[in-house]
Protein backbone atom coordinates (compact mmCIF):
# COMPACT_ATOMS: atom_id res chain seq x y z
CA UNK A 1 0.00 0.00 0.00
CA UNK A 2 1.41 3.23 -0.98
CA UNK A 3 1.79 5.69 2.41
CA UNK A 4 0.19 8.57 2.96
CA UNK A 5 1.43 12.20 2.67
CA UNK A 6 1.19 12.62 6.03
CA UNK A 7 3.30 9.52 6.88
CA UNK A 8 5.79 10.69 3.84
CA UNK A 9 6.06 14.47 5.84
CA UNK A 10 6.48 12.58 9.08
CA UNK A 11 9.63 10.66 7.90
CA UNK A 12 10.83 13.48 5.65
CA UNK A 13 11.16 15.01 9.29
CA UNK A 14 13.49 12.38 10.36
CA UNK A 15 15.53 13.56 7.00
CA UNK A 16 14.31 10.15 4.99
CA UNK A 17 15.83 11.44 1.78
CA UNK A 18 13.22 8.86 -0.14
CA UNK A 19 10.41 10.06 1.06
CA UNK A 20 10.88 13.97 0.43
CA UNK A 21 11.87 12.73 -3.23
CA UNK A 22 8.50 10.84 -2.90
CA UNK A 23 6.88 14.01 -1.81
CA UNK A 24 7.84 16.18 -4.76
CA UNK A 25 6.54 13.87 -7.49
CA UNK A 26 3.49 13.83 -5.77
CA UNK A 27 2.79 17.34 -5.61
CA UNK A 28 5.24 18.94 -7.76
CA UNK A 29 2.64 19.20 -10.96
CA UNK A 30 0.30 20.62 -8.21
CA UNK A 31 2.68 23.26 -6.70
CA UNK A 32 3.40 24.85 -9.83
CA UNK A 33 0.41 24.75 -11.00
CA UNK A 34 -1.06 26.57 -7.99
CA UNK A 35 1.86 28.84 -8.29
CA UNK A 36 2.03 30.09 -11.83
CA UNK A 37 -2.36 30.45 -11.05
CA UNK A 38 -1.56 33.04 -8.23
CA UNK A 39 1.73 35.01 -10.17
CA UNK A 40 1.14 33.87 -13.48
CA UNK A 41 4.99 33.59 -14.89
CA UNK A 42 6.79 29.76 -15.52
CA UNK A 43 9.84 30.91 -13.80
CA UNK A 44 8.55 32.47 -10.84
CA UNK A 45 6.28 29.13 -10.49
CA UNK A 46 9.14 27.09 -10.40
CA UNK A 47 10.96 29.12 -8.08
CA UNK A 48 8.45 29.58 -5.97
CA UNK A 49 7.08 26.03 -5.84
CA UNK A 50 10.96 24.68 -5.61
CA UNK A 51 11.18 27.03 -2.61
CA UNK A 52 8.29 25.46 -0.96
CA UNK A 53 9.52 21.84 -0.95
CA UNK A 54 12.83 23.48 0.65
CA UNK A 55 10.67 24.65 3.25
CA UNK A 56 8.71 21.48 3.44
CA UNK A 57 11.63 19.71 4.28
CA UNK A 58 13.38 21.99 6.66
CA UNK A 59 10.22 22.36 8.48
CA UNK A 60 8.24 18.98 8.01
CA UNK A 61 8.85 18.64 11.56
CA UNK A 62 6.59 21.54 12.37
CA UNK A 63 3.49 19.59 10.44
CA UNK A 64 1.45 18.46 13.36
CA UNK A 65 -1.27 16.67 11.49
CA UNK A 66 -4.14 18.33 12.50
CA UNK A 67 -4.75 19.24 9.39
CA UNK A 68 -4.54 17.39 5.85
CA UNK A 69 -0.86 17.60 4.26
CA UNK A 70 -2.34 19.20 1.13
CA UNK A 71 -3.60 21.68 3.16
CA UNK A 72 -0.66 22.38 4.76
CA UNK A 73 1.68 22.59 1.86
CA UNK A 74 -0.79 24.77 -0.12
CA UNK A 75 -0.81 27.26 2.65
CA UNK A 76 3.35 27.26 2.32
CA UNK A 77 2.86 27.47 -1.43
CA UNK A 78 0.06 30.25 -1.17
CA UNK A 79 2.21 32.39 1.09
CA UNK A 80 5.24 32.07 -0.84
CA UNK A 81 3.16 33.49 -3.68
CA UNK A 82 1.43 36.45 -1.98
CA UNK A 83 4.78 37.50 -0.47
CA UNK A 84 6.40 37.66 -3.77
CA UNK A 85 3.11 39.30 -5.18
CA UNK A 86 3.57 41.70 -2.59
CA UNK A 87 7.45 42.41 -3.01
CA UNK A 88 6.91 42.77 -6.52
CA UNK A 89 4.29 45.51 -5.84
CA UNK A 90 6.87 47.15 -3.65
CA UNK A 91 9.36 47.44 -6.44
CA UNK A 92 7.30 47.80 -9.31
CA UNK A 93 4.80 50.33 -8.70
CA UNK A 94 4.21 50.57 -12.42
CA UNK A 95 3.36 47.17 -13.41
CA UNK A 96 0.39 45.83 -14.30
CA UNK A 97 -0.18 44.17 -10.34
CA UNK A 98 -0.29 47.79 -9.06
CA UNK A 99 -3.98 46.90 -9.12
CA UNK A 100 -4.11 43.86 -7.61
CA UNK A 101 -5.57 45.70 -4.49
CA UNK A 102 -7.96 47.75 -6.31
CA UNK A 103 -10.42 45.05 -7.12
CA UNK A 104 -13.64 45.76 -8.94
CA UNK A 105 -12.65 49.62 -9.83
CA UNK A 106 -9.42 48.12 -11.71
CA UNK A 107 -12.06 45.61 -13.47
CA UNK A 108 -14.47 48.22 -14.54
CA UNK A 109 -11.80 50.38 -16.12
CA UNK A 110 -10.34 47.43 -18.36
CA UNK A 111 -11.18 48.77 -22.04
CA UNK A 112 -13.84 45.65 -23.43
CA UNK A 113 -12.69 42.89 -25.64
CA UNK A 114 -12.63 43.28 -29.19
CA UNK A 115 -13.56 39.59 -30.29
CA UNK A 116 -17.29 38.12 -31.08
CA UNK A 117 -18.01 36.46 -28.27
CA UNK A 118 -20.07 33.82 -30.14
CA UNK A 119 -18.23 31.79 -32.43
CA UNK A 120 -15.39 29.59 -30.61
CA UNK A 121 -12.75 31.48 -31.11
CA UNK A 122 -14.77 34.41 -29.64
CA UNK A 123 -15.66 32.48 -27.09
CA UNK A 124 -11.95 30.91 -26.17
CA UNK A 125 -10.92 34.73 -25.58
CA UNK A 126 -13.84 35.62 -23.56
CA UNK A 127 -12.64 32.65 -21.42
CA UNK A 128 -9.07 34.22 -21.52
CA UNK A 129 -10.36 37.52 -20.53
CA UNK A 130 -12.43 35.77 -17.55
CA UNK A 131 -9.42 34.18 -16.38
CA UNK A 132 -7.14 37.13 -16.90
CA UNK A 133 -9.78 39.02 -14.69
CA UNK A 134 -9.17 36.72 -12.11
CA UNK A 135 -5.35 37.60 -12.38
CA UNK A 136 -6.42 41.18 -12.07
CA UNK A 137 -8.06 40.22 -8.67
CA UNK A 138 -6.64 41.15 -5.36
CA UNK A 139 -4.10 38.63 -4.18
CA UNK A 140 -6.40 36.82 -1.65
CA UNK A 141 -9.35 36.92 -3.43
CA UNK A 142 -7.28 35.23 -6.45
CA UNK A 143 -6.06 32.78 -4.53
CA UNK A 144 -9.45 32.11 -2.75
CA UNK A 145 -10.95 31.81 -6.05
CA UNK A 146 -8.34 28.91 -7.33
CA UNK A 147 -8.07 26.94 -4.53
CA UNK A 148 -11.65 26.54 -5.01
CA UNK A 149 -12.16 26.31 -8.89
CA UNK A 150 -8.70 24.82 -9.43
CA UNK A 151 -7.88 22.86 -6.48
CA UNK A 152 -11.39 22.24 -5.77
CA UNK A 153 -11.12 22.54 -2.01
CA UNK A 154 -13.31 23.31 0.51
CA UNK A 155 -14.29 27.01 1.79
CA UNK A 156 -13.33 25.42 4.95
CA UNK A 157 -9.77 24.29 3.13
CA UNK A 158 -9.10 27.14 2.16
CA UNK A 159 -9.91 29.19 5.28
CA UNK A 160 -7.16 27.12 6.51
CA UNK A 161 -4.69 27.63 3.77
CA UNK A 162 -5.03 31.10 3.73
CA UNK A 163 -5.12 30.89 7.72
CA UNK A 164 -8.59 32.95 7.79
CA UNK A 165 -11.97 32.32 8.94
CA UNK A 166 -14.47 30.61 6.71
CA UNK A 167 -16.95 33.69 6.75
CA UNK A 168 -13.85 35.64 5.46
CA UNK A 169 -13.11 33.13 2.90
CA UNK A 170 -17.08 33.73 1.45
CA UNK A 171 -16.71 37.37 1.53
CA UNK A 172 -13.83 37.01 -0.49
CA UNK A 173 -15.31 34.74 -2.79
CA UNK A 174 -18.23 37.07 -2.96
CA UNK A 175 -16.31 40.05 -4.02
CA UNK A 176 -14.18 37.97 -6.44
CA UNK A 177 -17.62 36.24 -8.27
CA UNK A 178 -18.70 40.00 -7.82
CA UNK A 179 -16.34 41.52 -10.12
CA UNK A 180 -15.92 38.52 -11.99
CA UNK A 181 -19.69 38.69 -12.93
CA UNK A 182 -19.26 42.44 -14.00
CA UNK A 183 -16.44 41.40 -16.16
CA UNK A 184 -18.90 38.93 -17.69
CA UNK A 185 -21.14 41.25 -18.58
CA UNK A 186 -19.00 43.74 -19.99
CA UNK A 187 -18.01 41.07 -22.22
CA UNK A 188 -21.98 40.30 -23.20
CA UNK A 189 -22.44 43.78 -23.79
CA UNK A 190 -20.03 44.56 -27.00
CA UNK B 1 -37.54 39.83 3.84
CA UNK B 2 -34.12 38.25 6.13
CA UNK B 3 -30.86 39.83 4.90
CA UNK B 4 -29.84 38.61 1.56
CA UNK B 5 -27.51 36.03 1.87
CA UNK B 6 -25.17 36.98 -0.79
CA UNK B 7 -21.86 35.47 0.66
CA UNK B 8 -23.56 31.73 1.29
CA UNK B 9 -24.34 31.75 -2.20
CA UNK B 10 -20.89 29.88 -3.49
CA UNK B 11 -21.10 27.56 -0.43
CA UNK B 12 -24.54 26.72 -1.11
CA UNK B 13 -23.95 26.23 -4.65
CA UNK B 14 -21.26 23.96 -4.06
CA UNK B 15 -23.48 22.20 -1.57
CA UNK B 16 -20.74 23.11 1.47
CA UNK B 17 -23.55 24.64 4.16
CA UNK B 18 -24.73 22.53 6.73
CA UNK B 19 -28.69 22.04 6.24
CA UNK B 20 -30.19 24.34 8.62
CA UNK B 21 -28.46 26.76 6.48
CA UNK B 22 -28.96 25.30 3.48
CA UNK B 23 -32.57 25.09 4.34
CA UNK B 24 -32.74 29.47 4.89
CA UNK B 25 -30.61 30.26 1.85
CA UNK B 26 -33.19 28.15 -0.15
CA UNK B 27 -36.17 29.34 0.95
CA UNK B 28 -34.91 32.85 0.50
CA UNK B 29 -34.19 32.00 -2.78
CA UNK B 30 -38.11 31.00 -3.16
CA UNK B 31 -38.62 34.66 -1.85
CA UNK B 32 -36.03 36.46 -3.77
CA UNK B 33 -36.14 37.04 -7.32
CA UNK B 34 -32.60 39.28 -7.21
CA UNK B 35 -31.17 36.59 -5.14
CA UNK B 36 -32.09 33.84 -7.50
CA UNK B 37 -30.93 35.69 -10.72
CA UNK B 38 -27.43 36.09 -8.61
CA UNK B 39 -27.75 32.34 -7.82
CA UNK B 40 -28.09 31.50 -11.81
CA UNK B 41 -25.42 34.05 -12.88
CA UNK B 42 -22.92 32.64 -9.99
CA UNK B 43 -23.67 29.29 -11.47
CA UNK B 44 -23.17 29.84 -15.03
CA UNK B 45 -19.44 31.50 -13.62
CA UNK B 46 -18.57 28.88 -11.74
CA UNK B 47 -19.12 26.52 -14.53
CA UNK B 48 -17.33 28.80 -16.66
CA UNK B 49 -14.51 28.82 -14.84
CA UNK B 50 -14.22 25.18 -13.89
CA UNK B 51 -14.27 24.86 -17.80
CA UNK B 52 -11.61 27.09 -18.46
CA UNK B 53 -9.11 26.13 -16.65
CA UNK B 54 -5.67 27.33 -17.99
CA UNK B 55 -3.08 24.54 -17.39
CA UNK B 56 0.56 26.32 -16.89
CA UNK B 57 4.00 25.89 -19.51
CA UNK B 58 4.98 22.49 -19.21
CA UNK B 59 7.97 21.78 -17.19
CA UNK B 60 10.72 19.24 -17.66
CA UNK B 61 10.42 17.34 -14.25
CA UNK B 62 13.12 15.70 -13.94
CA UNK B 63 15.32 18.68 -14.48
CA UNK B 64 13.07 20.57 -12.17
CA UNK B 65 13.75 17.74 -9.25
CA UNK B 66 17.55 18.44 -10.44
CA UNK B 67 17.52 21.83 -9.71
CA UNK B 68 15.67 21.28 -6.84
CA UNK B 69 18.04 18.87 -5.44
CA UNK B 70 21.01 21.60 -6.11
CA UNK B 71 18.99 24.57 -4.11
CA UNK B 72 18.82 21.80 -1.28
CA UNK B 73 21.76 21.63 -1.23
CA UNK B 74 23.24 25.13 -1.51
CA UNK B 75 21.10 26.37 1.35
CA UNK B 76 22.49 23.42 3.65
CA UNK B 77 25.87 24.11 2.64
CA UNK B 78 25.51 28.15 3.10
CA UNK B 79 23.92 27.07 6.74
CA UNK B 80 26.80 24.41 7.32
CA UNK B 81 29.62 26.04 8.39
CA UNK B 82 28.42 27.79 11.36
CA UNK B 83 25.05 26.31 11.47
CA UNK B 84 26.19 22.51 13.15
CA UNK B 85 26.50 21.42 16.46
CA UNK B 86 30.27 22.13 17.33
CA UNK B 87 30.58 25.73 16.04
CA UNK B 88 27.50 26.88 17.33
CA UNK B 89 28.57 25.51 20.99
CA UNK B 90 31.72 27.14 20.47
CA UNK B 91 30.49 30.34 19.21
CA UNK B 92 28.00 30.72 22.15
CA UNK B 93 30.68 29.69 24.59
CA UNK B 94 33.09 32.30 23.13
CA UNK B 95 29.70 34.79 23.31
CA UNK B 96 29.66 33.57 27.21
CA UNK B 97 33.32 34.46 27.97
CA UNK B 98 33.14 37.59 26.23
CA UNK B 99 30.18 38.76 28.18
CA UNK B 100 31.70 37.63 31.25
CA UNK B 101 35.17 39.33 30.64
CA UNK B 102 33.04 42.36 29.76
CA UNK B 103 30.79 42.69 32.95
CA UNK B 104 33.78 41.49 35.14
CA UNK B 105 36.45 44.29 33.54
CA UNK B 106 33.69 47.11 34.06
CA UNK B 107 32.83 46.10 37.98
CA UNK B 108 36.60 45.51 38.71
CA UNK B 109 37.90 48.88 38.79
CA UNK B 110 42.19 49.13 39.40
CA UNK B 111 42.50 51.43 42.34
CA UNK B 112 45.35 53.96 41.71
CA UNK B 113 48.40 54.24 43.87
CA UNK B 114 47.20 58.33 44.65
CA UNK B 115 43.98 56.81 46.71
CA UNK B 116 45.03 54.48 49.62
CA UNK B 117 42.01 54.09 51.10
CA UNK B 118 40.69 52.14 47.54
CA UNK B 119 44.15 50.85 47.19
CA UNK B 120 43.85 48.71 50.86
CA UNK B 121 40.32 47.73 50.13
CA UNK B 122 41.81 46.11 46.73
CA UNK B 123 44.16 44.27 49.01
CA UNK B 124 41.45 43.19 51.34
CA UNK B 125 39.28 42.36 48.59
CA UNK B 126 41.75 39.78 46.54
CA UNK B 127 42.31 38.20 50.16
CA UNK B 128 39.00 37.61 51.24
CA UNK B 129 39.60 33.70 51.22
CA UNK B 130 40.69 35.02 54.98
CA UNK B 131 37.70 35.57 56.01
CA UNK B 132 36.66 31.79 55.60
CA UNK B 133 39.03 31.52 58.11
CA UNK B 134 37.68 34.12 60.28
CA UNK B 135 37.52 32.27 63.91
CA UNK B 136 41.79 32.20 63.18
CA UNK B 137 41.88 35.24 62.33
CA UNK B 138 39.83 36.37 65.27
CA UNK B 139 42.18 34.44 67.59
CA UNK B 140 45.09 36.34 66.18
CA UNK B 141 43.74 39.36 66.91
CA UNK B 142 43.28 38.24 70.83
CA UNK B 143 46.27 37.21 70.55
CA UNK B 144 48.38 40.76 69.36
CA UNK B 145 46.01 42.22 72.32
CA UNK B 146 47.57 39.47 74.98
CA UNK B 147 51.34 40.26 73.61
CA UNK B 148 49.95 44.48 73.82
CA UNK B 149 49.02 43.78 77.46
CA UNK B 150 52.33 41.39 78.39
CA UNK B 151 54.12 44.04 77.19
CA UNK B 152 52.67 46.72 79.28
CA UNK B 153 52.71 44.55 82.62
CA UNK B 154 56.80 43.83 81.08
CA UNK B 155 56.92 47.98 81.34
CA UNK B 156 55.50 48.33 84.43
CA UNK B 157 57.87 45.24 86.54
CA UNK B 158 60.88 47.68 84.82
CA UNK B 159 59.72 50.97 86.10
CA UNK B 160 58.27 52.21 82.62
CA UNK B 161 55.25 54.24 82.39
CA UNK B 162 52.54 52.15 80.48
Amino acid sequence: MEPSDEALCQRVAKRDVAAFELLVERYQGRAYRLAWSIVRDPEDARDLSQEAFIRLHESAGSFGGRSKFSTWFYRIVVNLCLDHKRKRRWWKPWAGDAADDQGESFLERQPAPVTDPVDELGREQTMKDLWAAVDRLAPRQRAAVVLQVQEELATYEIAEVLKCSEATVRVHLHRAMNALKKTMKNMEKR
Amino acid sequence: MAKHPETDLVPYLRGELPPAERERVARHLDECPDCRQDTDQLRELLGELSRSIAEPPAVNWARYRAELREKLEARRGRRAWWWQPVPLALATSLAGVLLFVAVWGVGRQVPTAGDPVAFEEAAIGRNLGLLEQYQVVERLDLLEEDLDFMSDLDGLAAGRPG
